[in-house]
């Protein structure tokens, strides 16, 4: 029997398959608000980045140009955030069974470790121009690290409005209370992300992780609840790029600050000193409020048992070991795979006669109860 | 070599390392040389590597579990050769910003002779490291996996030698023990309560029986975690060697640049009327003025091109230098995101699992890697009936274990009615609130490969179960309430209270 209709669709050779991704990405970018964010001020951040490029190369000012060349380093940041996001909602496969999830925290980290690089950069050159000060031209400079610092406080509005929102919406809660309390003090600074550029080398990047974000810094008081309901999905996973590039951005704003006060300095009181000490403040700072990013970071690289856990496990084993039929739990491995989605395995001795089934709806019942949604419960019997 | 630990190597480089640095700070100040502080800095970025790096081995030799880290810390060493990683493309970046810095304002190198000498005691300084890693990062895995300490060593001696390779061994072979006992039925093994002290070192009495565990099992599968935990410094190493690489590529360029600007440079000598066409012009200028000079007899500095031999050789080296950190950081990203190894097929392993006689359905398996080879696997299995499933666990067991997969869980499911077509449906499955906590997707292995699913089946789909598919799995778990005890049914429904939490 001949078919009705022929489809020529399906003969046809594929089309080109980069464009079909870019537009994929795209779509996938807008789609998500976190991500619509990273992309807008990526794209403001590069064209501030062109614009000041030009005008050094017009100007013919090293320092310009150098300077320029670190905002591109900074988007840098930014692409890896949105490159995180956009990653980490794509589908699991046979490669990456969990999916791609944990790029989130990859990215974070990253961040963490580029910011800690810049620091140091930072202070190396500060200590370059303490022992050799070049001279400085302020006139160009005022002017462009104001326009800087004004392109970071609207970053620094849009992530802060997009985690306060999340915060506030109990995303975020779960997990490190512990590691942030003590490091939400330093140095709320919101200034301005600029850059200094000396006619020499040029960069005096302040990046400043004041502000830790992603709610955890303001989540002191709140209660511990485990169970986010009104948690949406993807907001939750975006905190920890979130929490990075938002620290980049603080960082690049107290940049901006510490040089204009530098340069009010130098112009009034004609502080020479005062640049190289700005920039080595500026770059302690930034090392010291990274810190724990890159803790939380690492803890769940390193598989660590979620810190919001670590008060409720041993109740849990205790009445798994409890149910009837059970002699022992052991080898218990809880981790964090990524923000709030927590994985544990472990094993049950149990009884010869004990009610298998029974048992593992039980323990699988505790342990959901404290937000433990994937566990995997071997249940060994005991031989007597 | 082979014997020398990581940290013997890492200390001594650390040391050597840091002495040049603050030679170089100090002749940077006699000289006022500018060129030489910067280079100075480049030293203390190696320091700082070779710092992060011995931290990691010192955390990763801590490899019994912890209350918090309850795989132990073998994992900083792949975090350490991740930070390597990024610290050195962060410092290629910075190189080419300094390159392209330098193509605009070409400097001169004053008192080339004083850098020649320091960039060849540097380069001696990074050529001995260069020694020192290349031999472990190469093959030095090989070295120490055949010392026959992978298998049936006795109790935990603390040898400096060996103890990072022999600890880690260790736990490895007490893990498997205590798996291999479950399996046979727990005749020899006191129950261990909930302790995770207990894997603390220095119990030596575990020790020895787990050796005796260790002897019976035979010894085949011990090798890989000896090589597992070599192939996991080695990544660390690999970070080492090549950041020690760039600092010695570095050196060199140091080095040649400095020898041919003191051979075909012709300075400006101090006091006479001199050009200096090359600083602060375009090269397109600098013909005519040359020409121009050349004609009115006054002196003119050397050939520029001389100036831009510098920026050039750093672009090639940042290069060489990315091409060659590339692969280690993917491999320590990709360890990092939970990724299956790449030697193991994660279909062909599910399909061959299914056909293991008494299997009916394999669910949410994942297998991902600590480190090294340190791999672990869960997955639910579902079978007929709690009295066949020891044999069945078993089964499961040899066949990881074939596989070169040491630490698995696996969860029990068991078949409560005959029908055949709930077969694949996974008991235990999260109702629809947590759907979006599961996160990574629930990735059953029934699943289509392409990876496009239909909402209705509850266990494989990414999406959040339609309510008919829940009520579908509420049913099979109701169902099941008839044969078992009473408290199944409450728990069914407070379950599926707390999970609308």
């Amino acid at each position: 029997m001949l078919p009705l209709s022929i489809k020529d669709d399906e003969y046809k050779p594929a089309k080109f398959n980069l464009f079909v991704k870019l537009s994929g990405w795209f779509r996938s970018i807008l789609a998500d608000k976190t991500s619509r964010n990273l992309f807008f001020f990526l794209c403001l951040n590069l064209s501030f980045a062109f614009v000041e490029l030009m005008y050094g190369i017009w100007s013919n000012s090293l320092g310009l140009i150098s300077d320029s060349f670190h905002m591109f380093f900074d988007c840098t940041a930014l692409l890896a955030g949105l490159a995180a996001s956009v990653i980490s909602r794509w589908r699991s496969n046979d490669s990456f069974s969990y999916g791609y999830v944990r790029a989130e925290v990859l990215a974070g980290f990253v961040n963490g470790l580029f910011l800690i690089f810049t620091a140091f950069f930072i202070f190396s050159e500060g200590v370059e121009r303490a022992l050799e000060p070049p001279d400085v031209h302020h006139e160009r400079l005022l002017p462009v690290s104001i326009a800087g610092l004004l392109v970071n406080l609207v970053g620094i509005f849009v992530f802060q409005h997009g985690g306060h929102g999340h915060s506030h919406d109990g995303e975020g809660h779960g997990h490190s209370h512990s590691l942030f309390n003590g490091s939400v003090g330093h140095g709320h600074s919101h200034g301005g992300h600029g850059h200094s550029h000396e006619s020499k080398h040029g960069h005096d990047h302040g990046h400043d992780h004041g502000h830790s974000h992603g709610g955890h810094g303001h989540l002191h008081d709140e209660p511990h609840c485990h169970d986010d309901h009104s948690h949406t999905p993807g907001k939750g996973s975006s905190k920890q790029i979130l929490q990075g590039v938002f620290l980049h951005i603080v960082a690049d704003t107290l940049g901006s600050v510490g040089v204009i006060i530098s340069a009010i300095l130098m112009q009034k009181y004609d502080l020479m000193i005062a640049d190289p000490i700005c920039s080595m403040l500026i770059a302690l700072l930034i090392g010291v409020s990274v810190v724990p990013l890159l803790r939380e970071s690492i803890g769940i690289l390193m598989q660590r048992t979620p810190p919001s856990l670590d008060h409720a496990l041993p109740e849990c084993y205790q009445r798994v070991q409890q149910l009837q039929g059970v002699y022992n739990l052991q080898e218990p491995h809880f981790w964090t795979l990524c923000t709030d989605v927590y994985i544990g395995t472990l094993k049950l001795l149990v009884a010869p006669d004990a009610d298998s089934r029974w048992i593992l709806s039980q323990t699988h019942n505790i342990f959901t109860q404290v937000g433990v949604r994937q566990l995997y419960v071997q249940v060994d019997v005991a031989a007597m | 070599m082979a014997c020398a630990p990581n940290r013997v190597r890492l200390l001594c480089m650390l040391s050597l390392t840091f002495g040049f640095f603050i030679v170089e700070v100090v002749v940077s100040r006699i000289t006022s040389s500018l060129a030489m502080l910067s280079d100075s800095f480049h030293m203390l970025s190696d320091v700082i590597a070779l710092v992060v790096a011995l931290v990691a081995v010192r955390f990763a030799e801590q490899t019994q579990s912890t209350n918090k880290n309850t795989f132990g810390w073998i994992r900083a060493e792949v975090i350490g050769a991740l930070v390597n990683a990024v610290f050195l493309t962060a410092l290629c970046f910075t190189i080419i910003l300094e390159a392209i810095e330098r193509f605009t304002e070409p400097h001169e190198i004053e008192q080339p002779d004083v850098v020649i000498g320091v960039g060849a005691a540097g380069l001696l300084v990074n050529l001995l490291g260069l020694c020192l890693f290349h031999g472990h990062a190469g093959g030095g895995g090989h070295g120490h996996s055949h010392g026959g300490h992978g298998h049936s060593h006795g109790g935990h001696k603390k040898h400096k030698n060996g103890k990072v390779r022999r600890s880690e061994t260790l736990e490895d072979s007490r893990s498997t023990g205590e798996e291999t006992n479950n399996l046979v039925g727990n005749h020899n093994n006191s129950p261990n309560g909930v302790n995770p002290d207990r894997r603390r070192a220095g119990k030596s009495e575990m020790c020895h029986s787990d050796n005796l565990d260790l002897q019976i099992n035979g010894s085949a599968p011990y090798e890989e975690f000896e090589n597992g935990h070599d192939s996991a410094s080695q990544l660390n190493m690999r970070g080492v060697f090549l950041h020690v690489l760039g600092d010695a590529l570095g050196s060199v360029i140091v080095v040649i640049n400095a020898i041919i600007f003191l051979f075909v440079w012709k300075p400006c000598k101090p006091g006479t009327v001199c050009e200096n066409p090359c600083v602060g012009q375009h090269c397109a200028a600098h013909l005519f003025n040359v020409s121009s000079a050349s004609n009115n007899g006054t002196n003119v500095a050397g050939p520029c091109w001389v100036l831009y031999l510098d920026p050039t050789l750093c672009i090639i080296m940042v290069c060489i230098l990315l091409y060659t950190t590339y692969p280690l950081l993917k491999e320590s990203a990709l360890i990092l995101l939970q990724t299956v190894p790449k030697q193991i097929d994660i279909h062909k392993l599910n399909s061959r699992l299914r056909d293991l006689e008494g299997v009916l359905a394999v669910h949410e398996l994942h297998i991902w890697q600590l480190a090294g080879s340190r791999i672990i696997a869960t997955a639910h299995i579902k079978c007929h009936d709690p009295t066949s499933y020891m044999d069945v666990a078993k089964r499961i067991k040899d066949f990881f274990h074939d596989e070169g997969i040491h630490a698995t869980t696996i969860q029990p499911e068991f078949v409560t009615m005959n029908s055949e077509s709930r077969a694949s449906l996974c008991e235990l499955s999260c109702r629809t609130q947590c759907a979006p906590k599961l996160c990574c997707g629930a990735a059953d292995t029934v699943k289509p490969p392409d990876g496009a699913l239909e909402p209705k089946k509850p266990c494989e789909s990414r999406t959040p179960t339609v309510p008919s598919a829940s009520a579908t799995s509420l049913e099979i778990i109701s169902e099941s309430v008839e044969d078992t005890s009473r408290p199944e049914s409450i728990v069914i429904i407070t379950r599926e209270v707390e999970s609308s939490l």
